[in-house]
């Protein structure tokens, strides 16, 4: 009996142990990283040319739409808690964690998202533009 | 107690499938590893079962042991603190089972991991870091998630059984009856793999046993996602020091919450007709 004691107090305290440098080494690394870099998506001028061709499409977590030369994009990652949102027919997109829906200018119309999907800074770069995602 | 035995029994019968299930999952492609062994081989899609349905088994059977317990009100015959650290057998195993369901890499698996990771960093202080330390910084790979299934939280919840049990292992009657029980489960249940891509307007599901959650974050603020499992972990606590009434209005508290959460469920389910 006392040497099954003994173990699982050694055990706990190998398990605390182990807690404590996974936590001491979590600080660290949160200490030493930079600020989380914004995500940034590159536009290429034949991706813009096919998104106004076919009247919008889905690349990488965004939609992009409208003119190649003035692009209008949309982060669809919902405001709510980050699940991906789909466009849906008929416009508009829907949220397929807790069920919130936008219009198709990305405004939420029922459902728990508080906010409009975000629209990405967009800078020209080469003949292309690229997305900068806070 | 012969339910706490075959609960034992299950967990162990969830790490013995979990470690023949290791060399066939990749981190970077998790839901492709999975189609390739569930496709390419005719025990694959029974092992993937024989996992799951092992840790279904365990976490029902460790709350209908805490039940039991209860009822029999043998909660008495531990001390306060051991008390207190089995009862955090209930969200160690919640963590670990969610944890494998990420693991699957599919559609559900990565909403699952979106909101769990708001939920997680909206918990006051340590939540940003606590959300990074067991899920990975967005946009990495699963292997954080993978080895706190596998390790963390799997040693944790063996602890938590072994000290409360009072043995190192489940004795072997129980394991064997548990793993025939998940054999033959598993080859009549499939436990299926979802698509790599939500289908347009449809919800997609959490596993099971967080429908409750997923259907109270559809109208209560993020932070119910910690706070609602966290007052029930602290009432089934509580109740090793309380007699009487305060006894009985705890546990009326915890079925008023069972209660709650099963509306939630139904709510839910209802919504994705
Ligand atoms: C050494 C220990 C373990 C290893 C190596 C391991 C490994 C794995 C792997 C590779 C998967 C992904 C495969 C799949 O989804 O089919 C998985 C999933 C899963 N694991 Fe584990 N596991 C271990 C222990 C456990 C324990 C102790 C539990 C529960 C108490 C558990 C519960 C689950 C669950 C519920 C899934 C998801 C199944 C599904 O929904 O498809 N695992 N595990
Ligand atoms: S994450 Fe989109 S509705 Fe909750």
């Amino acid at each position: 009996m006392s040497s099954r004691r003994d173990f699982l107090s050694g055990a706990w305290a190998a398990a605390g142990a182990g807690a404590a440098v996974a936590g001491v080494a979590a600080v660290g690394k949160a200490l030493s990283d930079s600020p989380e870099t914004a995500r940034t998506v590159d536009l290429s001028p034949a991706l813009l040319r096919k998104a106004e061709k076919e009247g919008g499409l889905v690349h990488e977590g965004l939609l992009v739409r409208g003119p190649a030369s003035a692009p209008i994009v949309l982060d669809l990652t919902c405001t709510h808690l980050r699940c991906r949102v789909a466009p849906v027919e008929g416009g508009g997109f829907s949220c397929p964690c807790h069920g919130s829906r936008y219009d198709s200018e990305g405004r939420p119309v029922s459902g728990p998202a508080p906010r409009a999907l975000s629209r990405p800074r967009l800078s020209p770069s080469g003949s292309g533009f690229t997305a900068r995602l806070s | 107690m012969i339910l706490g035995r075959l609960t034992w029994g299950l967990l162990a019968v969830a790490v013995l499938s979990g470690l023949a299930l290791a060399p066939f999952w990749s981190a970077a492609r998790p839901l492709e590893s999975l189609e390739t062994l569930t496709g390419a081989t005719p025990w694959g899609f029974w092992l993937r079962g024989v996992h799951a349905l092992s840790a279904w088994g365990f976490l029902a059977g460790t709350v209908a042991h805490l039940v039991e317990v209860l009822w029999k009100k043998s909660d008495r015959r531990l001390s306060p603190a051991v008390w207190w650290r089995s009862v955090a057998l209930l969200p160690v195993a919640v963590l670990a089972l969610l944890g494998g369901f990420l693991m699957r890499g599919d559609a559900e698996a990565q909403a699952a991991l979106a909101v769990w990771r708001e939920v997680s960093a909206s918990i006051p202080l340590a939540g940003p870091l606590l959300a990074s330390l067991l899920l990975g910084v967005p946009g990495s790979d699963l292997a954080p998630v993978a080895l706190h299934h596998a390790g963390t939280f799997t040693l944790l919840a063996w602890l938590l059984t072994a000290e409360h049990g009072g043995a190192l292992v489940p004795d072997l009657r129980s394991t064997v009856l548990a793993a025939l029980g998940s054999f033959a489960a598993a080859g009549l249940l499939p436990v299926s793999l979802g698509p790599a891509l939500a289908p347009d307007g449809a919800l997609l599901l959490g596993p099971w046993y967080l429908l409750g959650l997923q259907g109270a974050l559809v109208v209560l603020p993020v932070f119910a996602g910690w706070l609602l499992p966290l007052l029930l972990v602290a009432a089934f606590g509580l109740v090793r020091h309380l007699e009487g009434r305060p006894r009985a209005a705890l546990l009326a508290f915890v079925a008023a919450w069972g209660a709650g959460y099963l509306a939630f469920t139904i709510r839910l389910l209802f919504a994705t007709r």
